[in-house]
């Protein structure tokens, strides 16, 4: 439940009520922003109602992490593979926009739950399209191969101007996070959780998920890497992930939940401030009452009046009191 | 990027509906039931079982802090499920749990907008009758919970007036007749600003329509599964009802052509799985009659709704009113129904007339009044009026200069967020 999911709702929404009234032509032209500067755009005219035109912007890569003609490596292969020939990549993308596509729901199977999957499918765009070079890794690592001109860290944009780091090895790959929050309480508070985070993999349960470490500095697997590109002000996270955690269906959710996990942790630093909050407010509420409780009997019908603006001297307090 | 150059989020928290998403954008991205489904068993569970084992008294708390839903999620789990409770965090237009609240926008936030609270400014609304303390509380959650850059809480009708905003000049003088769930609100704004002691509140909203439309069927003898005839009622209302110029016309009419008035309703029960149908036939009418004659629902609250607009309006200076008989604007999801701005300016227009005459009679027929122009303004966007005025006023550059900031928060402290100020965009 706390868990992001990587279909976006409102891509999904539109993409099955537009199937759900494929003969009703509308125009529709809105836009969206998600968690590290990933903007939609979708627009759908009178003129073609079968067809939705989607654009895509990804975050602004860092200079060591490397687009091709505009988008990760391995992104255009992967777009084609996944959504197949519903899906028409348009060149050059829309103004401003990383990827824009034409999504032609006339040509969508016409079985149910294949048409659910599919449309899900496209909702999830940007775990296809972010997490193509990290897919691309890990293909290999099922494999137990190393691309070849692997050499050094590879660097990933996961945020605006952040890149995170991968080291391929054949039987392992190393992911690094550099963990970089702006408000001094979410620091404090995602360095703790990070810590406990390790920890709690250390329970018996947990045995086969991928090994993790926390560092405040950098891990020396991250050597080669510029400087810039390693300040973190909450520390290090590192994973290694074995072939166990890519088999079959297990690559599409590594690859989801690492290439958002400094979401994930973001997500998690503002529930537990939003857990805080109502265990103070609890608190508040129960101090109130105990105060209230404490009250003089006569004090209290006073209040029930609304005279509570009247100051009591101390001669009344006694008078009171020993009444 | 700075946040001032991403859109602001724009959320509309209403009594039955909340309504988010981004300015600029002419629909909301989400329009949820503002409901919470919260699982309390975890609770419940340690408090039997244990006695003094602190530590999962407090996990099991973790838990149930951290098990919820929103919206319509929330609804299906509640009935799906009786380890979850559902809690309305806001009544009557104010919100009366916080714990609750603050559950629910996170969930929007992170959840349906699947947006980082830090990169946006925000534009809430709160209904006209909040108390400054309340908007102190949304402020403390908003900046302290959330992080969010920069926040604007916008009073709901200024927001509905600032709708018509689009088309050419902005008339920011008006009357907003705001019918939602719970009920509705008449609310005097001049220049931006809403005449507090005007407001006139008529207990009756769009759940009492369905109420009674649920009652109508049910006394009819038609057979709806129980635990399914609110939703059905709902539904029904929705689609098929509108506002008709005469009842016993409208009674007539069904009468003598019911092929024409009278439409199906088909589901599947629930527990059986078996299809079943229903009439929807007088309901049709009889639901929005409500607003018109309050009496054939309740006994207790009996003024029609003209009536309270005119009393609004001549409860408001005098030198206003021309400009506010004129501008009467609807706004919320129970003004959808069909020609209910006609049947609501024809009624209020009467009562006008009525009293000019009645003015110039006894004046004796030397001076006569200038006719007084009534307008009663619809749009397409009325369902969420409130919303798109937010997304509008949020898409100007004077929005971001309007709004308080995390800064300003920090430096002055909660007691900011008591007001904010009307801005140039909104003219
Ligand atoms: N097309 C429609 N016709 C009639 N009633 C509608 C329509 N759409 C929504 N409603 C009703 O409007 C109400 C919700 O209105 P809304 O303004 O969103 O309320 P609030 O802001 O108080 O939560 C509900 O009772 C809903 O059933
Ligand atoms: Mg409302």
């Amino acid at each position: 439940m706390i868990l992001l999911q990587s279909p976006s709702r409102f891509i999904l929404q539109i993409l099955q009520n537009r199937v759900r009234n494929l003969d009703k032509g509308i125009d529709l032209d809105c836009h969206s922003v998600e968690f590290d500067d990933v903007r939609y755009h979708i627009q759908v005219s009178m003129k073609s109602p079968q067809s939705i035109v989607l654009s895509m912007a990804l975050p602004a890569p860092p200079p060591e992490a490397i687009f091709y003609a505009g988008l990760p490596f391995g992104a255009i292969e992967a777009i084609k593979a996944a959504f197949g020939a519903i899906v028409q990549i348009l060149d050059p993308p829309k103004d401003g926009y990383n990827l824009t596509m034409k999504i032609n729901l006339g040509k969508l199977p016409s079985d149910e739950e294949q048409k659910q999957a599919l449309l899900i499918k496209i909702a999830s765009v940007r775990e296809v399209v972010l997490g193509a070079p990290l897919r691309v890794v890990l293909k290999h690592l099922s494999s137990k191969t190393v691309a070849s001109d692997a050499d050094g860290p590879i660097a990933l944009v996961h945020r605006p101007k952040e890149s995170f780091f991968l080291v391929p090895q054949a039987e392992k790959v190393t992911v690094v996070f550099p963990m970089r929050f702006q408000d001094s309480v979410d620091i404090v508070l995602a360095t703790s959780f990070l810590r406990e985070f390790v920890e709690a993999r250390r329970a018996p349960g947990l045995n086969n998920a991928p090994p993790c470490v926390w560092s405040p500095s950098p891990p020396p697997e991250l050597k080669g890497v510029p400087p810039h590109a390693l300040t973190a002000n909450a520390g290090f996270v590192k994973f290694v992930i074995f072939p166990r955690h890519v088999e079959g269906r297990k690559l599409d959710r590594t690859v989801w939940s690492l290439s958002t996990f400094h979401a994930y942790v973001s997500y998690h630093v503002k529930c537990s401030e939003a857990f805080m909050h109502t265990r103070m407010r609890r608190r508040v509420e129960s101090l109130i009452q105990a105060l209230d409780r404490a009250k003089p009997e006569s004090e209290k019908s006073k209040l029930l009046q609304g005279k509570s603006f009247k100051r009591l001297s101390v001669k009344d307090k006694l008078s009171n009191s020993n009444s | 990027m700075d946040a001032a150059s991403r859109p602001a989020v724009v959320i509309d928290n209403g009594t039955g509906y909340t309504k988010m998403g981004f300015a600029g954008n002419v629909e909301p991205c989400f329009i949820i039931p503002t409901v919470v489904a919260v699982n309390e068993s975890f609770l419940n569970q340690s408090r039997s079982t244990s006695k003094g084992n602190w530590i999962a008294q407090h996990s099991a708390g973790v838990m149930a802090d951290l098990d919820f839903f929103i919206g319509e999620e929330a609804l299906s789990r509640s009935r799906s499920s009786s380890t979850y409770n559902l809690s309305y965090p806001i009544h009557h237009g104010q919100v009366e749990n916080w714990d609750a609240m603050e559950r629910f926008w996170q969930q929007c936030i992170f959840n349906y907008m699947r947006c980082d609270p830090e990169d946006h400014y925000f534009l809430l609304t709160e209904s006209p009758l909040t108390a400054p303390e309340n908007r102190e509380y949304t402020g403390e959650i908003m900046f302290e919970t959330f992080n969010v850059p920069g926040l604007y809480i916008a009073v709901q009708p200024v927001l509905a007036l600032a709708a018509g905003y689009t088309t050419s000049k902005c008339e920011m003088t008006g009357v907003v007749v705001d019918v939602g769930d719970g009920g509705t609100h008449v609310v005097p704004v001049v220049d931006g600003y809403v005449i507090g002691s005007g407001i006139k509140s008529v207990p009756i909203g769009g759940k009492d329509v369905t109420h009674f439309i649920q009652q109508l069927l049910k006394e009819r003898g038609e057979h709806i599964p129980p635990e399914d005839s609110f939703e059905v009622a709902r539904k029904a209302k929705e689609m098929y009802c509108y506002t008709c110029s005469d009842i016993v016309k409208e009674y007539n009419k069904h009468d003598k052509e019911p092929a024409k008035y009278i439409k199906q309703w088909t589901g599947i029960k629930p527990k059986t799985g078996a299809p079943y149908s229903c009439d929807i036939g007088y309901e049709r009418f009889l639901g929005p009659e409500v607003f018109f004659h309050p009496e054939i629902y309740s006994s207790e609250y009996t003024t029609p709704l003209p009536v309270v607009i005119d009393k609004c309006i001549q409860s408001s200076p005098i030198d206003t009113r021309r400009a506010l008989y004129k501008n009467i604007v609807l706004s919320g999801g129970s003004t959808m129904f069909k020609d209910f701005h006609r049947r609501l300016q024809r009624d209020i227009k009467k009562i006008v007339d009525a009293r000019i005459l009645a003015s110039d009679a006894r004046l004796g027929g030397e001076a006569k009044s200038q006719p007084v122009e009534v307008n009663v303004v619809s749009h397409p966007i009325q369902r969420f009026a409130v919303w798109f005025g937010g997304s509008v006023l949020a898409s100007t550059s004077e929005f971001y200069a309007a709004c308080h900031t995390k800064a300003e928060y920090e430096e002055h402290g909660a007691s900011i967020c008591r007001t904010n100020p009307v801005f140039k965009g909104m003219y």
